[in-house]
């Protein structure tokens, strides 16, 4: 469904952010993202939503494809328009808009009266809690229901590809896991694929089938879930686990040297 | 007592027009983030507009919705053509283009129709005024009161309910946020554009009807800061009742201090009262300060 075929971002000209990237997403499947602060995550999620040309951000080489079409020149309105809609980090609600007026700006692209009434149906099934907080304005709503704003927000638009960055950033483990439980049923009911960037690796592989370790604006590694479950990098690096399955001490790991393997 | 109560109600009247313009101004301040030092222009702009299609013989009614259009039409070519170039620049760069257009559009207004005063001939409302007990009111105010009043609702229902005018607030609020829903920046700005240059055009109009039209109709434009000043730079609720206050201050220090001083107290009364506002309420009355929760 998306292909990014060998990409290098560029910010402000000069500062190289991706280092030559490829990844697939099938349809109906979700892949995840792995990788420290700063290996470039984001930046590709944004580079394939568009917003990164907003952010003085450039694709200068390689391509970007969805459903066949090239999109890595189009700009965010004609990428949103095609399906893909991202959830930028941070639970960026519309502050003083309300609950409702909120996703009703997520069915932006699709204006007729009985869409957005069927689209706020679906959302509410989704997340029953947005329904009782319909008239509240979304600035002062907990910080769990305003990641389920943004998420029922991007329903709103209808997209084939969704875009999550970092949905548990901040948030108390069982609303996580709440919101991880909706993540799941969307791709199972509503067969949206999904592009998942988690700091939270062990999460993120049980939801996805397929995923992709950045570091430093390159794929460092890439492989079906269960089986970078089972790689003792992984393990140490993000499950903070031994082989023996008990917790570490990271001052027990030799960090860089582990890393420069990865590298080469 | 009646001549307070008729400093205060003309006041409302006629601060309904300021309500007006201010909302425009407002309007491209809380999406761009630009201040408008053309607003002034626009309405001067929009009410000779309105002259020319009312000296044509059209009906005023019909003057004053083709004014509309035609500032609908001016602000998105405004937008275009000067404007959209400077999307991702700095801020100061924008306003400073604004301090450009504005000597322009006084350039452009002063070569057409010259720089005498002109009336609306014959007169649009009947100068009969009507009596409210012992108060004496020209209907001009009303008819302009009740002319400000309905834009206004339309304004506000616009922006509350229609699907271009959440997404508007929308931006405002957090335009990357908007972009990935497939809000389109671009539009967003022609639109504030565009209601700026209607809502400017019909105060201007409804000024120039009360006073006539010359070129010192576009002070409506810095009359409009004090009122948006207190409403809260971005709250449209707020330049509205801002609008309204200014217009009943201006009236009452016109009513009670103009006698013991040499004269002017009117046109500067808005403007101390702002550098107070200033002092104590820097945000206005419902400016945005970040929301927090607890």
């Amino acid at each position: 469904m998306l292909k990014i075929n060998n990409i290098e971002v560029f910010y402000h000209e000069v500062i190289l952010a991706l280092k030559g990237i490829s990844l697939e997403v099938p349809t109906g499947g979700v892949v995840a993202l792995l990788g420290a602060n700063g290996a470039g995550k984001s930046t590709t999620l944004k580079a394939i939503s568009g917003l990164l040309r907003h952010e003085n951000g450039k694709v200068a080489q390689g391509s970007i494809e969805f459903l066949g079409e090239r999109i890595d020149h189009r700009s965010a309105e004609e990428i949103a328009r095609m399906g893909i809609v991202q959830v930028i980090e941070g639970r960026r609600v519309f502050e003083h808009l309300t609950v409702e007026q909120n996703l009703k700006v997520g069915a932006h692209l699709r204006g007729n009266g009985a869409t957005i009434r069927n689209g706020l149906e679906a959302v509410y099934r989704y997340f029953p809690r947005l329904r009782e907080r319909r008239n509240v304005v979304a600035g002062f709503i907990s910080g769990g229901e305003q990641q389920m704003t943004v998420i029922g927000r991007a329903l709103m638009t209808g997209p084939k590809l969704l875009l999550l960055d970092e949905p548990s950033m901040g948030l108390a483990p069982l609303l996580i896991k709440e919101i991880f439980e909706i993540i799941t049923r969307l791709y199972q009911e509503e067969k949206i694929s999904i592009l998942l960037v988690e700091q939270n690796a062990k999460l993120a592989l049980a939801v996805a089938q397929h995923a992709y370790v950045l570091e430093s604006g390159r794929v460092v590694m890439d492989g079906p879930s269960e089986q970078l479950r089972e790689n003792p990098d992984i393990r140490d690096f993000y499950l903070g686990l031994t082989d023996l399955g008990a917790r570490k001490s990271f001052r027990a790991v030799k960090h860089y040297k582990r890393r420069k393997r990865w590298i080469t | 007592m009646e001549t307070f109560l008729q400093l205060i109600i003309t006041g409302i009247l006629v601060g309904s027009i300021y309500a007006l313009v201010a909302l425009g101004w407002t309007i491209i301040y809380k999406c761009s983030g630009v201040l408008n030092l053309a607003m002034g222009e626009l309405t001067l702009l929009g009410a000779y507009v309105c002259l020319a299609f009312y000296t044509w013989g059209f009906p005023f009614p019909v003057a004053l919705l083709a004014t509309l259009v035609v500032g609908f039409v001016l602000g998105l070519l405004t937008e275009r053509l000067f404007l959209r170039r400077m999307i991702g620049q700095p801020v100061l760069a924008v306003i400073m283009i604004t301090a450009g257009l504005s000597f322009f559009f006084r350039a452009v207004v002063g070569f057409i129709w010259g720089t005498d005063t002109r009336v609306f001939t014959p007169q649009v409302f009947p100068t009969e005024p009507v009596r409210f007990g012992k108060m004496v009111l020209g209907q001009v105010y009303i008819w302009s009161f009740l002319a400000a009043l309905v834009l206004l609702v339309i304004f506000v229902a616009f922006f509350q309910y229609s699907r271009w005018g959440l997404s508007m607030q929308a931006t405002a609020d957090d335009e990357m946020a908007a972009l990935s829903l497939g809000v389109s920046a671009k539009r967003v700005y022609a639109l504030a554009w565009a209601i700026a240059f209607m809502a400017a055009g019909v105060g201007g109009t409804l000024l120039g009807n009360i006073n006539g039209l010359n070129i010192s109709v576009g002070h409506l434009g810095i009359l409009v800061l004090p009122a948006v000043v207190l409403g809260g730079l971005n709250s449209v609720p707020g330049a509205i009742v801002g609008g309204i206050v200014i217009g009943i201050l201006q009236n009452l220090s016109g009513g009670y201090l103009e006698q013991l001083t040499p004269g002017g107290v009117k046109e500067i009364a808005p403007f101390v009262f702002m550098v107070i506002i200033m002092l104590f309420r820097p945000y206005g009355l419902w400016g945005w300060e970040k929301i927090e929760r607890v």
